[in-house]
């Protein structure tokens, strides 16, 4: 299964912005001289706010910045931190770049996929776990390095993964 | 020998990240000499450029120099200053050391340099994967401005900044200066062409300068402490300065090292206060010593090498972002080329045909020869591609950053691919049977 | 390597620049500015203007420099590094899209290094470009064929499996264009041509790198009003037209150049056809009225080109219709026109025909003393088409309303027009619509009635509608591609089109017909042509003396006398 990042899935529901997200992007807003600047930070706000970027997301994002949903569409395919379909609780995210590879980051996230039961990019059926391989994030002296959702896991090794799926498992 | 820390001074100290502490530690003291001490941002610029400071986000450019390149007359343009703050090279992590550990450092940094070209709006491009480091730097910013060091008329000189943290979001290619300007105007970070340059036609259409994160960390202490001491800093005056070593790979004790510029490679990789030398007293294969994009070097290279600019240019090589990458014996080299193709296939944004449609045939090649299916001639192969994508066939040098790992690999190591296409597994190493297509570049999956 | 040396200015070879020593040299009178830049190409000088890209600079040199990216009204990308040419003083090979003129400049275009990048471009480009020449519509006039085969390697030493977009071919992407992205070579032309010159953005680039893929929103329709526009600007096939894709191998096709009919933007156009039958309209570049574009709704009108249903002349015998000779079927409107007096006969022309047309209908008003005549347009919703500098605009549903009106299809003196006509006021006993295809009477079957009122009704027509099923004697009359005449735009420009193919007899040039029927009154040569017509209108009609034939074939003028030439745009 290839992943390209073509498509925007729709969520099916209208994507209006809650009031504080609506306040943040008015604050983002004021720090640019032009609305398009505040593109990135904006998806920023849709992913915090949703998990995730739908077609209709992207269409609002799109609306409030008075840009052609078009090139919001380019910007979001463009960069990979974006996701385009709802993630697991846990986007467990394993670097795979040369230091983090030579220190078996490949075995290491396979094994994660295969106790998990998915493969790279699929999300478990509770919802709990999405895997993606990245690139270098910068933990190279502590590889393998992983990040789940915004936090840094480093060093990484067998028993240190599966305490960490373990543990994330039975948070509820 | 390691020397007196000045960039790295205050990691590792209790609370390193307040204001509280790094005021207590001297912090600041550049930015009031600077604004209350009749300074002109000329008279900074020159301190920088006599300091000798070139740039530490890899293509090492004289910073005081770069500086002057803003015009005179903006005619009634703004001027920006952009923190590079996308550390994403391969094997680099002392951006994010001084981000999450001594963000005020980098902040100071930051607003000594838009004095010096004239700017009251900058803003740090981060890299979208350091959520902690742009927590950090946010509320690192807010109590600079709550102390006045940031706003409106700073310290009552009448010089005023805006700072903004800006998150990327996942394109090493953003790295690149003018990249990094599309994606702050909110567009796809393909590279511009130069001319026009920044420092001309930058961000928004006006003058902008693009700085790395430890750049604008040196400057503090070139105002603190005065450019000859910085100059005199390092191998020679062409290299001079504190610098950060990003070590890691198959020592004993990777990490961020601080050392005079023109540290020995083998210093850095056995100095006792270093890496300690070889994991499990393995040889030393190769060793990047610049990042991904850096031609790596053999174990006969890296004797006398001083890592720093002249010194790599000197080996064929770059000091790039001072991402040190030891490979051991183990090594296959054909893996670690294709681990490093993988990247750049990814990571290319697409804009130019050679690069567009070369990294990824780099990659099914490499993966070809790694999985065992290679030909003799696709070592040839290899050469011949790469060097029909650089040298100004395309607008930016990602291109040339991304046949550094091939062109070396295969010049350096040839053997080791005539063993892998021959006997169709590698001369060394684990790897060989597990061997699989990477998500990251579709094609090679893709039906 | 060629050593090519900076050329010697005359009478200082040599010398080196720089401030003489001793008494300062009297400083010569200041030069006037130059407009233009000398520029080396391969050595060899010549002067450019200084706003060209180097591309086009190349052109006037007579070099060409192979490309696929750049289009001289987008904004230059420099991305498909196709152009590549070497610059003396710089030793990495450089875009020559991407390089500013300036004066001095020494280009190489020739030399080892440029064939062998070009060459190696070539073959990344099409590594993963699929071998479908043969059913591709584009094949004839695809720039990567012709490069290839210009600057290309003939082998390739790519080994892989291609790259698909599956999924995202022979797809239909908007009313008119069809994408077949697994040939892309991802130059954007197309969206920039969306984003830049129709405005609406609906193209973008999806994904990055290697997988880069252009498409648009959520698979929105690509529905400006010139979105094909975005085929035309493609250089391979990856975006064709509907309506021409399957039709015709293009090397088959004869090219004549002609003005769209679509509406009074008057935005010249080429028509291509084969064996009687118009295949499809192109722009045809003219920067002062349609640049490089044409719009949907008028490129769309080629196929109107081939509908014939007026085969035939007819009368009508109380309710029996009979055909006839249409030199029989004139002499019967010449007939109805003496045996009426002039003041009840009313000639009406229309913004379908051309300067030559309407004039010669109203000289034969003039013949009989008439005064009763007018020309009917249809009005339509606005259209915009984007020339180099500006916005034109048109309204009317024919190309050539302000052309009737000059050549005097108005009401003359004591005379009346078609509103007094169709409101009953005048009552004319012969009425002569030379032209029919207008909907604002033809499909209104009230009009018509009004019309029909009249003793004597003659049309010429080529589509049948409620008019010329009412005609007493309805001439059989031919296509745009079929004649030769001028129009005169919105702008007030005059402008020539040339006929494509003869028309299948008995069908006849609406001057044709017309001429007949000045000779039927005793007026008149037979043997004049539009030319002629040309050269009277040019005697007669004020503003339209500086229309010349030299200047019309170059395809563009202005009627008060502004002539701007082709080639210095």
């Amino acid at each position: 299964m290839s992943h390209r990042r073509y498509n925007l899935e729709e969520s099916g529901r209208p994507a209006e912005f809650p009031a504080d997200a609506r306040a943040r992007i008015d604050r983002i807003l004021t720090r640019y001289p032009t609305k398009q600047a505040a593109l990135l930070p904006v998806l920023w706000v849709a992913q915090e706010t949703w998990g995730w970027i739908s077609k209709e997301a992207a269409e609002e994002v799109a609306k409030i910045l008075d840009l052609s949903p078009a090139h919001v569409d380019g910007v979001l395919t463009f960069y990979t931190m974006y996701n385009l379909r709802p993630v697991g609780k846990n986007l467990l995210q394993f670097c795979t770049s040369i230091s983090c590879h030579l220190a078996g980051a490949e075995r290491l996230m396979d094994r994660c996929a295969k106790r998990l039961g998915i493969g790279l990019e699929e999300t478990t059926p509770d919802g709990k776990f999405t895997i993606v391989e990245v690139e270098c994030i910068a933990g190279c002296d502590k590889a393998p390095s992983m990040m789940v959702n915004d936090t840094y896991y480093e060093p990484m090794d067998e028993r240190k993964l599966d305490a960490l799926v373990e543990k994330l498992s039975a948070d509820a | 020998m390691m020397g007196e820390k000045v960039l790295l001074a205050r990691v590792g100290r209790a609370d390193s990240r307040s204001i509280g502490t790094y005021v207590a530690d001297g912090g600041y003291k550049a930015l009031r000499t600077v604004l209350t001490g009749g300074w002109t941002p000329e008279k900074l610029t020159d301190e920088v450029k006599k300091s000798g400071l070139r740039g530490r986000g890899g293509a090492g450019f004289p910073t005081g120099v770069k500086w002057t390149f803003v015009p005179k007359d903006t005619k009634g343009k703004p001027v920006y200053l952009l923190c590079n703050a996308d550390e994403s090279e391969p094997g680099t992590f002392k951006d994010r050391l001084l981000m999450e550990e001594d963000p005020h450092q980098v902040i100071e940094g930051i607003i000594l340099s838009s004095f010096a070209i004239k700017c009251r709006s900058a803003y740090i491009y981060i890299r979208g994967e350091f959520y902690l480091g742009a927590r950090i730097l946010n509320k690192a910013i807010e109590e600079a401005y709550a102390k006045g060091f940031l706003g409106e008329n700073i310290l009552g000189s009448g010089y005023a900044l805006d700072l903004t943290v800006h998150r990327g979001a996942g394109a090493y290619i953003c790295g690149e200066e003018t990249g990094l300007i599309e994606s702050l105007e909110g567009k796809r970070g393909q590279p511009r062409i130069k001319p026009p340059f920044p420092a001309v036609w930058g961000v928004f259409g006006a003058p902008t300068i693009v700085n790395n994160v430890e750049t604008l960390a040196c400057v503090v202490h070139i105002v603190n402490r005065g450019a000859e001491w910085f100059a005199k800093i390092g191998r020679n005056e062409k290299n001079s300065g504190p610098k950060l070593y990003c070590l890691s790979g198959a020592v004993n004790r990777p990490g961020v090292y601080e050392a005079p510029m023109g540290l020995q490679m083998k210093e850095l990789l056995f100095g006792a206060d270093f890496g300690q030398g070889m994991k499990g007293g393995k040889k030393v294969k190769a060793v990047i010593p610049g990042g991904a994009s850096a031609a790596m070097l053999t174990a006969e290279e890296i004797e006398d090498c001083p890592l720093d600019f002249d010194g790599l240019v000197a080996k064929k090589s770059m000091l790039g972002s001072a991402a040190i990458v030891v490979m051991n014996e183990d090594t296959c080299i054909v893996e670690a080329a294709q681990n490093l193709s993988k990247f750049f296939a990814h990571e290319s944004c697409g804009q130019c045909t050679p690069c567009r449609e070369g990294t990824p045939w780099l990659h099914k090649v490499l993966t070809r020869i790694e999985e065992g299916r290679g030909r003799l001639e696709d070592i040839d192969l290899l050469e011949r591609i790469s060097n029909q994508m650089a040298n100004g066939m395309t607008i930016c040098v990602f291109a040339d950053a991304a046949i550094a790992p091939v062109l070396s690999s295969v010049g350096k190591f040839r053997d080791e691919f005539r063993y892998h296409v021959e006997n169709k597994r590698c001369l060394v190493g684990p790897r060989s049977d597990d061997a699989r297509p990477s998500t990251l570049n579709p094609q090679l999956v893709a039906s | 390597m060629s050593d090519n040396k900076p050329p010697i200015t005359p009478g200082g070879g040599g010398a080196i620049p720089g401030p003489a020593a001793g008494a300062a040299p009297p400083s010569p009178p200041p030069p006037p500015p130059k407009d233009t830049f000398t520029v080396l190409f391969d050595g060899k000088p010549i002067e450019v203007p200084k706003h060209v890209n180097l591309i086009e600079a190349a052109k006037l040199a007579g070099i060409e420099i192979p490309h696929f990216c750049f289009h001289p009204r987008l904004s230059v990308v420099g991305q498909c590094r196709m152009c590549l040419v070497e610059i003396e003083g710089i030793p990495k090979i450089q875009a020559a899209c991407t390089t500013p003129l300036k004066e001095g400049l020494s280009v190489k275009t020739t030399t080892e290094k440029v064939v062998q990048s070009r060459a190696a471009n070539m073959e990344f480009l099409l590594i993963n470009h699929p071998l479908d020449c043969p059913i591709c519509d584009q094949a004839g006039e695809c720039k990567l064929q012709d490069n290839s085969f210009g600057y290309g390697d003939q082998r390739s030493r790519y080994d892989e499996k291609k790259r698909q977009y599956a999924g995202f071919d022979r797809t239909l992407i908007g009313p008119h264009v069809i994408a077949d992205m697994t040939r892309c070579i991802q130059c954007t032309r197309c969206i920039r041509f969306c984003q830049e010159i129709a405005g609406t953005g609906e193209l973008t680039f999806l994904d990055r790198g290697g997988r880069t893929l252009v498409w648009t929103h959520d698979g929105k329709p690509l529905s400006n009003d010139w979105s094909a526009c975005a085929a035309d600007v493609c250089p391979v096939g990856a975006l064709t037209t509907r309506e021409f894709r399957f039709r015709s191998r293009v090397w088959y096709l004869e090219k004549t150049k002609s003005v769209c009919p679509g509406c009074n933007i008057g935005c010249n156009i080429s028509i291509e056809n084969r064996d009687f039958t118009v295949y499809r309209f192109l722009p045809r570049l003219n920067p002062a009225v349609n640049d490089y574009w044409l719009c949907d709704y008028g490129r769309f009108l080629s196929e109107s080109l081939n509908l014939c249903e007026v085969e035939k002349a007819t009368a009508r015998e109380g309710d029996s219709v009979s055909e006839l000779h249409v030199p029989a079927a004139v002499q019967k409107i010449a007939a109805a026109i003496r045996g009426a007096s002039p003041s009840d006969v009313f000639f009406l022309g229309s913004a379908h025909l051309s300067n030559e047309e309407n004039f010669l209908l109203r000289k034969i008003a003039d013949q009989i003393g008439c005064a009763n005549r007018d020309a009917v347009v249809d009005r339509s919703r606005a259209r915009k088409m984007k020339s180099k500098s500006e916005w034109i605009e048109g309204d009317h549903a024919g190309a050539n309303f302000a052309g009737a009106k000059d050549m005097g299809m108005s009401p003359g003196a004591g005379g009346y027009g078609l509103e007094e006509v169709l409101s009953g006021k005048a009552k004319p006993a012969v009425i002569v619509a030379a032209d029919a295809a207008f909907s604002q009477i033809a499909d209104d079957p009230e009009k018509v009635a009004v019309l029909r009122r009249a003793k004597f009704l003659a049309v010429a027509a080529r589509t049948a509608n409620a008019l010329t099923r009412a005609a007493d004697v309805l001439l059989p009359a031919s296509s745009l591609a079929e004649k030769e005449g001028t129009f005169t735009n919105v702008q007030g420009r005059v402008q020539k089109f040339e006929r494509a193919f003869l028309p299948r007899p008995p069908a006849r040039a609406h001057w044709e017909l017309l001429l007949l029927l000045a000779v039927a009154l005793g007026f008149g040569d037979r043997d004049w042509t539009p030319q002629d017509l040309r050269r009277q209108i040019q005697a007669e009609v004020e503003g339209y003396d500086e229309v010349t034939e030299e200047e019309l074939s170059g395809g563009i003028l202005m009627k008060k006398g502004t002539f701007v030439s082709v080639g210095a745009i």
